[in-house]
């Protein structure tokens, strides 16, 4: 099979960047700085950066004849600390050449937050994957900050325990570990002490060691202390001749008013371009697929619209409950928490335009766009659900309410399916479902694209009268067991002639044995690199609260009792429907199931 | 996996569930539609021995059958209005049809008597037989049925069945009582020999063949087995002494159908002389593959290829055949037709037509067939340029030795017969105007194979263009449907490698039919012969058609042979001559057999 490659995508776009200087525009100087390959010719990279930097700036001051310095920020915040610091890379950027090669620098990754859970589960194992695979600048430097008091060894027990190697990786693992965790170091403090901040950025220097220093702060902390600690870091710790930048997970607030004010209080302290809302969802391999499919093949682009897609569907389920931690969960619930991120995520990107080309900006505007062409979703476009008891076996299962951090008369929806429509010239009246629901009978994440019926079949006898049972379907299972398959109608073999469905089918198992990263070691390789493709953009988060808010306001001010539906059952039957009342048939749910 | 059904547009229908109808009858025209369907299920599409024989009553009826509706749509199942011509024959004829038209109202009463003409051949043994013996045991014949085994040689019944068994092989997945049943079907098989311009030894064969009718009504298939010089020979007398008179009388004809215009619309002439044009069942045993018949039904009951299927997205359509074998010392047939006759104007250029074609009113023969000469009526006769031709020299691999074509004794040393042929064809239709055909078909090959090939245009305005470096065709998509060996479908798609960072690469969407269907896939004779029986014509070649046909290839084959133009010689066991890669970059081509991934 021929692998074409020749470059990263990152890389491209940077070499695009000058002629459209985009919205929030990327300081391409720090793009060049952190100018790496993706795949394992990192090290490389470092060597002929220079090479490329210079290529790349001479592209830059030819094609736009302008001082590198004379970009401006639409969203600038003149007066903020670290905005102002932030301008400095670019005249780094504008460095005799020489210079610039001869200032290695480094990165410190400080990981607010390290005692939690995400951070043991997903962020060191992901930074060790990267480290394992070269993907990490030759100088990085690992920081754990979180309120108890440890040592460095005891975090580098405590994330040894889960910084297993990928499947396919296993040689030289514990060396490479051993490697690994002497970069790692802890520092303790208060998450609203900017004395603490100052310790943290006295040792972040000494490990710098006088090199250029780039700082990346991963937040996995409660969103109430997110300000706090961006103002403590912002203030205290960020590099003043690197870039520093921030990732925050969601909640990106509750609603519009919220969300609006804490990307407020993000922006006294950081500019839109040093925050990266992450939204793990669009890390994951077949949702970055998506945009590769429909755009490198000629096959699909075709069909990508209401003349011949009849309806799409985004499902996501999971096959456990809270389990004992519903606290969080019961202040956002099952439409905050996948819906109004993960899966609106995936609609916009599903539903854009053709982007003038694969930069970030250009990516998240296209996205933008669709966000805005959609009807805000109303009540009697949604049915929720909650899970309750159910026996089964000899085995009992809670119900979302038995959650001891849940209230008893939680009306807290786990369960969620809603109809979306874009009202735009390409997807009028193609109803787009999305389903998102916790202690189901499956844990599946996929999209399902559902065409037209063939107009005027000429096997029409073969169907019987429901043209529309055996109507082609492409599915791209985001996960378990990554696939890609399109239904098609096919001749039984045999003698006389009757059709079935079956499945011209990609099954990545089978295709690419080797194991898929996980979503956040690409993000935080995005991050480092700046590439901003897989992040949300504040306008396109306002744009996403503007569909739900109203909603969300809706059920919790009627106090809309959700349907109750068996722990580990197919969800509650209202799904069912509101998919009839879009002349819709779940594709998940069907007697050919999968 | 989910089947939808069973009832065919044409004439079959299936079900898991036995089930009959009653008569229907109207107006004291008989119309009665009669389901017989055997509790067997192991034969997937029991045949309706009915032919309605309504003029224009719509009496469909809707039968309802467990989850499964079925329509019969009398129109479908109406046969070719009958063109009533002089001669006892036809009187014969229109009348049969008649009683054809209704024989399940007296099933028990009807037979069928097939007869191989030329059983002692070939073909006869390897398929003809094998593919009756695997009907019979599908329980896809009639319960009358009889077969006769007719050539020059002196036989015996028992010889005749001793033969034959020996070929008579079970389909894989059906070993079960497959001794017993093969003796079942023995025990139905006689001989009878006789010169094949004989009326009198033809008499006698009818005799034989009353008496194993027994008073019922009888219809009569003939199958030529024999060589062409001799068809006319045996039409007439078959017809003559033979043919049915009370039933309907069928004959299956094999290529070669002439050797070029004249010699080809003779045949028809002699053959029409006898027979009606709808009692000739010209054979193209490749119409009669799963996957040439699966082709239709992805084109029309998918919605995502339609769209696809033409100039603005298809690139180049490419239809390759190739044999790893050369003639093994039986060239003699061979060699007075060449490669060109031998697979392109029949086989490859009937795909290209089912491939090409409009979406024909329904799925009744007529209606596929007249479409399909609408293709071949708007291509251009193919020249001498659009052509590359080769011929296989002899080659030395691991000490043994490949005989070159002229090695082989029945051919002359000096035959400047083409064994391999690459062409380009146009169709000037508003649907592939500009879009070549490519055509390939070589004996003593690397491989064995046959494939279609639909290479799609490049992606207009590719956003991933750096990936894919500056030959964006070499990152176009492709359906591949192949055919022989190792059924299956696949398109060719753009796919980002997994992992961190963005490369692109070719994957397929995959549907492979030894993983997908377990069942061994029927040989395309036992389809055939079932349509015979049947009277479905769809997948047989109507002369107008085989006319269309030899007009785009008679002018280029008169001047090969005027202008004795020397093949290009290729090593057995080769690619095939380069002179194929040429012809493909004139037109902007590249094969996609012989490319790095498949």
């Amino acid at each position: 099979m021929a692998i074409r490659n020749l470059s990263p995508c990152s890389s491209s776009g940077t070499i695009n960047l000058s002629p459209s200087v985009p919205h929030y525009g990327t300081p391409f100087s720090t793009k060049s700085v952190n100018f790496s390959s993706r795949d394992n010719s990192c090290r490389w990279v470092s060597h002929i950066l220079s090479e490329f930097r210079s290529r790349k700036l001479i592209q830059l001051k030819s094609s736009n004849g302008h001082p590198l310095n004379a970009v401006s920020f639409k969203d600038d915040l003149p007066g903020s600390p670290i905005a102002k610091e932030h301008t400095m890379p670019q005249v780094e950027g504008s460095l005799p050449i020489a210079e610039s090669v001869r200032e290695q620098p480094t990165l410190s990754i400080t990981i607010v937050g390290a005692s939690g859970d995400l951070a043991k589960k997903k962020i060191f194992p992901a930074l060790f994957a990267l480290f394992y695979e070269d993907c990490l600048p030759e100088n990085f430097t690992v920081f754990g900050y979180a309120r108890t008091e440890m040592t460095d060894e005891q975090l580098r027990n405590m994330i040894s325990e889960t910084l297993t190697c990928r499947i396919d990786k296993r040689e030289n693992c514990d060396e490479k570990m051993k490697e690994f965790l002497k970069r790692c170091f802890y520092q303790s403090g208060q998450y609203n002490s900017e004395e603490d901040f100052s310790e943290l950025n006295r040792k972040l220097k000494e490990k710098e060691a006088g090199r250029l220093p780039n700082r990346l702060f991963y937040l996995s902390i409660p969103p109430n202390i997110f300000v706090d600690v961006v103002r403590c870091a912002s203030l205290k710790a960020s590099s003043k001749v690197g870039w520093t930048r921030v990732i925050v997970e969601k909640p990106f607030g509750r609603d519009s008013d919220s969300s609006r004010e804490l990307t407020r209080c993000l922006k006294q302290y950081l500019h839109e371009d040093q925050i990266f809302r992450i939204d793990h969802y669009l890390g994951k391999e077949l949702v970055e697929n998506l945009s590769v499919l429909r755009f490198s093949n000629l096959v699909f682009e075709p069909l990508w619209s209401r003349n011949f897609i009849r309806n799409v569907q985004l499902i996501f389920s999971e096959d456990f409950g809270t389990e004992g931690r519903g606290g969080y969960f019961d202040s956002y619930g099952i439409i905050r928490d996948i819906m109004q991120n993960h899966l609106l995520q995936i609609l916009a990107l599903f539903a854009m335009e053709t982007p003038v080309s694969l930069d970030a900006e250009d990516i998240r505007n296209e996205k933008v766009k669709v966000l805005r062409s959609m009807r805000p979703l109303q009540l009697e476009d949604v049915i929720v659900g909650q899970y309750k008891g159910h026996n089964k076996g000899a085995k009992s299962y809670p119900s979302y309410t038995d959650d001891p951090s849940v209230a008893k008369d939680s009306l807290t929806p786990t369960f969620a399916a809603a109809a979306l429509f874009v009202n735009n010239a390409r997807w009028d009246g193609v109803p787009f479902l999305m389903k998102a629901g916790k202690a189901l009978h499956t844990k599946r994440g996929e999209i399902r694209v559902q065409f037209r019926h063939v107009p005027g079949n000429l096997y029409k006898t073969n169907f019987g009268t429901d043209l529309d049972k055996a109507t082609n379907e492409l599915v791209i299972r985001v996960q378990p067991d990554e696939a890609l398959f399109l239904k098609i109608n096919n001749k039984v073999p045999g003698l006389g002639m009757r059709l079935d469905r079956s499945d011209l089918n990609l099954l990545y198992k089978a295709r690419y044995p080797r194991e898929i990263p996980d979503a956040y070691e690409r993000l935080l390789l995005d991050a480092i690199e700046g590439e901003r493709r897989l992040f949300i953009r504040s306008d396109e988060l306002d744009a996403a609260w503007a569909l739900f808010t109203p909603l969300l306001k809706d059920l919790e001010q009627r106090k809309i009792a959700p349907e109750l539906y068996p722990y580990g059952s197919r969800g509650p039957v209202g799904a069912h429907y509101l998919a009839a009342k879009y002349n819709v048939r779940w594709g998940d749910l069907s007697a050919e199931d999968s | 996996m989910a089947a939808f059904s069973s009832a065919d547009c044409s004439s079959y229908y299936s079900s898991s569930s036995p089930y009959t109808l009653a008569p229907v009858s109207r107006n004291g025209h008989y119309r009665i539609q009669f389901v017989k369907v055997s509790s067997l299920t192991n034969c997937p599409s029991q045949k309706v021995f009915s032919r309605l024989q309504t003029q224009n009553t719509s009496n469909s009826n809707v039968v309802g059958m467990r989850d499964v509706a079925t329509i019969i749509n009398p129109a479908e199942r109406k046969t070719p209005v009958e063109k009533l011509r002089d001669g006892s024959l036809s009187a014969t004829f229109s009348e049969e049809r008649n009683d054809r038209l209704c024989f399940d109202s007296r099933k028990d009463e009807s037979t069928v008597s097939i007869t191989v003409v030329g059983a002692s051949g070939d073909l006869a043994k390897k398929k003809i037989f094998p593919a009756l013996f695997a009907l019979y045991y599908e329980d896809c014949l009639p319960k009358h049925f009889t077969i006769y085994g007719y050539a020059r040689s002196k036989m015996a019944d028992e010889e005749l069945r001793k033969t034959i068994s020996k070929t008579l092989t079970c389909r894989i997945d059906k070993r079960e009582n497959c001794s017993e049943k093969m003796e079942q079907f023995l025990k139905r098989c006689f001989y009878h020999s006789g010169q094949y311009d004989s009326l009198e030894n033809f008499a006698e064969l009818d005799k034989k063949l009353k008496e194993h009718e027994a008073g019922r009504i009888s219809n009569r298939l003939l199958y030529l087995s024999i060589p062409p010089n001799i068809f006319i020979d045996a039409v007439r007398c078959a017809s003559l002494s033979a043919s049915s008179t009370n039933g309907w009388t069928l004959v299956i004809v094999e290529k070669p159908f002439g050797r070029d215009s004249e010699s080809s619309a003779a045949l028809t002439r002699g053959l029409k002389q006898y027979l009606n044009e709808d009692q000739i069942f010209r054979i193209d045993h490749y119409l009669g593959k799963e996957l040439v018949e699966n082709l239709s039904v992805l084109r029309f009951s998918n919605l995502v290829f339609e769209p696809l299927w033409s100039r603005q997205y298809i690139r180049n359509v490419q239809l390759i055949f190739s044999e790893d074998f050369g003639t093994e010392g039986r060239g003699g047939y061979f060699d007075n037709y060449g490669i060109i006759r031998d697979i392109m104007q029949n086989h490859l250029l009937q795909i290209l037509a089912l491939f090409a074609m409009e979406t024909p009113v329904s799925c009744d023969a007529e209606d596929i067939r007249n479409e399909k000469v609408k293709v071949l009526r708007s291509m251009r006769p193919l020249r001498l340029e659009d052509v590359a031709l080769g011929q296989y020299k002899s080659h030395t691999k691991g000490g043994i030795t490949y005989p070159s074509y002229t090695d082989d004794k029945a051919v002359p040393n000096d035959s400047l017969t083409p064994t391999f042929a690459a062409a380009a064809l146009f169709i000037d239709n508003a649907r592939w105007d500009g879009v070549p055909f490519l055509m390939k078909a070589g004996k003593a090959l690397h491989t064995r194979r046959a494939e279609i090939r639909v290479q799609f245009r490049h992606v207009p305005g590719n956003l991933y263009n750096r990936n894919i470096g500056t030959d964006l065709d070499q990152a176009a998509n492709e359906l591949v449907i192949k055919i022989q060996p190792d059924e299956a479908i696949y398109l060719k798609i753009n796919n980002k490698v997994p992992g961190l960072g963005m490369r692109l690469d070719r994957s397929t969407l995959n549907l492979h039919y030894a993983a997908r269907y377990s069942k061994e896939i029927p040989d395309a004779y036992e389809r055939l012969l079932l349509d015979a029986i049947d009277g479905e014509r769809r997948l047989f070649i109507r002369s107008d058609e085989l006319d269309a046909a030899w007009a785009l290839f008679t002018p280029l084959l008169k001047e090969i042979e005027e202008k004795k133009i020397t093949p290009e010689y290729y090593p057995y066991g080769s690619r095939g001559p380069v002179g194929a890669h040429y012809l493909a970059a004139r037109c902007n081509v590249r094969w996609g057999d012989l490319g790095l991934d498949l």
